[in-house]
């Protein structure tokens, strides 16, 4: 039961905005992988390189078991640069 | 074999004496002549860190108190601005908003990715009015206390 001597702020409103900007949600964009990829090819899509798997394979570790066994149909999430 | 080894430590001593002076030099070289071939590192960008906390009736466009105040009414709409400088990629800035000896009024926050200097408004409101007494705007960042603000409401 609430202190009728204590004040009740049960109705106070807030709001809050800033000249900032939100951060970007994590993960960057998304691929979805098709016939005859590899991490390599879709690092050298993404980066130009494709030494850089392993980010790929970083990022989505919990999707991918074997580096070189991914499946069609896998989305991957790609880390920004 | 005395003299064999006699050789032995002569040599050995000579070859101190000549690799001595050459690491100190490298060393000395080293400090005294940074490599200026490469190029000058970037600065740093500045720290995030809040510059000030001000509190008032309205905030303009660029989020930060038109005039300053520490008394309001019982109706007013009671703004916080907390002015901060630095990027980072993710900022959690708090307000919580206490009445006399800390009775929580509100809490709120705002999640932003500074790129420079940036200003961040919180506001209360309360449509049945606020009761008269003291009060305070505690700002954290990421959870670290950053500021605070003392004000006061008056009939």
């Amino acid at each position: 039961m609430p202190d009728p001597k204590e004040p009740d702020f049960s109705d106070v409103e807030s709001g809050s905005s800033s000249t900032a900007p939100p951060p970007k949600p994590s993960g960057g964009q998304t691929y979805t992988v098709v016939k005859g990829d590899s991490l390599s090819k879709i690092a050298k899509r993404f980066y130009g390189s494709a030494g850089e798997w392993k980010k790929i394979y970083e990022a989505n570790k919990d999707a991918i078991k074997n580096p070189d066994l991914i499946h069609p149909g896998q989305t991957f999430r790609i880390p920004d640069a | 074999m005395d003299g064999y080894r006699r050789s032995l430590c002569a040599l050995a001593l000579g070859l101190l004496v000549v690799a001595a002076p050459a690491c100190k030099k490298k060393t000395d070289t080293a400090a005294a002549a940074p490599d200026t071939s490469m190029a000058a590192p970037a600065p740093a960008p500045a720290a995030f860190a809040v510059q000030s906390v001000e509190v008032g009736k309205q905030v303009g466009s660029d989020k930060r108190v038109t005039s300053p105040s520490t008394t309001f009414a019982p109706k007013d709409t009671i703004y916080a601005s907390v002015a901060t400088e630095g990027a980072a990629p993710s900022k959690t800035i708090a307000a919580r908003w206490t009445f006399g000896s800390g009775k929580l009024v509100k809490a709120d926050s705002q999640t932003i990715a500074p790129s420079g200097p940036e200003a961040t408004e919180f506001h209360i409101t309360k449509p049945s009015g606020w009761p008269v007494g003291k009060y305070k705007v505690e700002i954290s960042v990421d959870g670290n206390p950053a500021g605070s603000k003392e004000f006061e409401v008056r009939k």
